[in-house]
């Protein structure tokens, strides 16, 4: 065997005596030899396989309806029986099987639908997949379904559109909320969250009155859920509300820079009350959750939407950007997202500003790029430098 | 072995025998209709073929309705399906469908699968029949399609 091979290489050469190798091949004895299946075995298997489909392929029109929605059905089972041996027999791997009848829960509504020419153009399909994801998530807790959960809980929401009802609405939501407050891991929060998030901006088709600020006044009602959760999850948190809020903060900088903004109803009252929200927002953040006092700026947004050559927002957005790098580098936190949102910041102003300078812009960017080259040459040069001397 | 393990399947299997009882139920407790249909406009890469229908005689008595509409079929004089009621307010029995556009149909009326190929053929007939079988609560369950025979 090859590792003989090396240990009697190695102990030639002076690295190891002869007892232990002698200890190293009883050791490599005990140890359990893996089982294989012979290559031949699982090329057969496939073929096997791809002519059982092609076959049900070949004579779908003529299958009976129920026998269709029968074989898919068989199928889930299969593989659910599967899974149940392979996790009680230590084979396999259990997840990869569930995951796979779960899958085929999802094609025998797709065969039911087309066996009854019924439209998937409704939520159907997308609640089904996204309640029985959320179920698998609660008996087996694996990380795998929790991504399935966000997916098919992002379709559900998609789903609902254009014509979203409240109802269907408070579901999903309560749905969400369920998973936030009874999930312990970091995954399913964060990712649940998420959804909460998302379903805030359905706002815009639910209510006929057109807000420019429902991602906002989401963000802020999302505070609330931070009263929930323990200190620790806190931590994981608040950096989604952070993250959230810049990336709002630099699309508003984008629309309001390079656009009308006629589709949305602005107006003074929701201006002041945002903005009566945000220092509310900043009260609690001040007094109980410190990391994401930086969200209150948004109540701003009311005031700073009005001014239509986008300057002030440029300015809020740059200056926040700079306060929060400077605070982060006094207080040894890591730099990295600060400097990313600067940057992004930097080309949303670009691009409002000095699109219609392109030419005399463009000289600018290509010696700011010599620049940054020259610097990380010098820096690499250096650091090489001070590689060698040490 | 414990049932707790299968309490899934099971649920998403009764999910899905629901989903079909409540299509078939529409043959076991229901009136069939036929209906004039002609197609148009059929496109899904993923589904496989099918044909997107509108039907005449529901567009001639939804004309002048827009938006979601509740309606209930009759057969007409010539053995082909006309409306009987219709209203913006739903009523038990009713279909639950929508109007625009000069076109009154049902999510479940709209296509049509059919067997890979024939789907041109239909097309180029126009003048189509389908069979569809109708719940006393509403449900449809469209039965066949056929070129229509007048």
């Amino acid at each position: 065997m090859e590792f003989e091979r090396k240990l009697a290489q190695w102990r030639d050469e002076g690295f190891i005596d002869q007892t232990a190798v002698d200890r190293i091949k009883a050791f490599e004895k005990g140890q359990p030899q893996k089982k294989k299946i012979p290559l031949l075995l699982l090329i057969g298997l496939i073929f096997f396989a791809l002519a059982v489909f092609s076959f049900i392929a070949a004579n779908w029109q003529a299958i009976p309806e129920l026998l269709k929605v029968a074989l898919v059905l068989g199928l889930m089972w299969l593989f659910y029986v599967i899974a149940y041996f392979s996790e009680k027999k230590h084979f396999g791997q259990p997840i990869l099987f569930r995951l796979l009848g779960l899958a085929m829960f999802g094609a025998s509504i797709l065969v039911t639908a087309q066996t009854f020419h019924f439209s998937l153009s409704n939520s159907v399909l997308p609640w089904a997949i996204f309640i029985a994801a959320l179920a698998h998530y609660f008996q087996w807790r694996h990380l795998a379904y929790v991504l399935v959960i966000f997916v098919f809980g992002i379709f559900t929401l998609t789903s609902f559109l254009p014509n979203t009802n409240w109802v269907e609405w408070g579901i999903f939501v309560a749905i969400s909320f369920a998973w936030f407050h009874f999930s312990k891991d970091d995954a399913p929060k964060i990712l649940s969250w998420m959804l909460l998030f998302f379903s805030g901006l359905l706002m815009w088709d639910l209510v006929s009155y057109s807000s420019p600020f429902w991602p906002i006044w989401t963000l802020f009602a999302l505070v609330l859920l931070l009263f929930l959760v323990p200190t620790g999850k806190q931590k994981l948190l608040s950096p989604l509300y952070l993250i959230f809020g810049a990336v709002m903060l630099i699309v508003y900088l984008a629309l309001r820079g390079e656009t009308e903004m006629s589709l949305v109803d602005l107006n003074w009252p929701e201006s002041i009350a945002l903005a009566a929200a945000g220092l509310g927002v900043l009260f609690l953040a001040y007094s109980r959750f410190r990391d994401i006092i930086w969200i209150s700026i948004l109540g701003a947004m009311g005031f700073l939407l009005f001014d239509d050559t986008a300057i002030a927002l440029a300015l809020v957005a740059e200056v926040s950007a700079l306060a929060y790098l400077i605070i982060a580098q006094r207080q040894n936190r890591p730099l990295a997202p600060g400097f990313i949102y600067f940057i992004l910041v930097q080309f949303v102003i670009y691009v409002i500003y000095a699109w219609e300078r392109l030419d005399m812009s463009l000289f600018f960017l290509i010696g700011a790029l010599l620049l940054f080259a020259l610097s990380a040459a010098a820096w690499w040069l250096n650091r090489k430098r001070e590689g060698a001397a040490s | 072995m414990k049932l707790k393990q299968w309490l899934l399947p099971i649920l998403m299997t009764i999910f899905v025998v629901v989903l079909v009882a409540a299509f078939y139920s529409a043959s076991w407790f229901g009136e069939q209709y036929t209906l004039r249909a002609e197609p148009f406009d059929p496109f899904d890469p993923f589904y496989g073929e099918y044909v997107m229908l509108q039907y005449p005689d529901l567009n001639a008595a939804g004309s002048t309705y827009e938006g979601d509409v509740y309606f209930t079929l009759t057969e007409g004089p010539d053995g082909f399906a006309v409306i009987d009621e219709i209203s913006y307010d739903p009523f038990f029995g009713a279909i639950s469908g929508y109007s625009y556009g000069n076109r009154l149909t049902a999510p479940q009326l709209e296509q049509f699968y059919v067997e890979q190929g024939l789907g041109p053929q239909l097309e180029s007939a126009v003048d189509l029949q389908v069979t569809i079988d109708v719940a006393p609560w509403g449900i449809i369950r469209p039965v066949s399609i056929a070129e229509r025979e007048e």
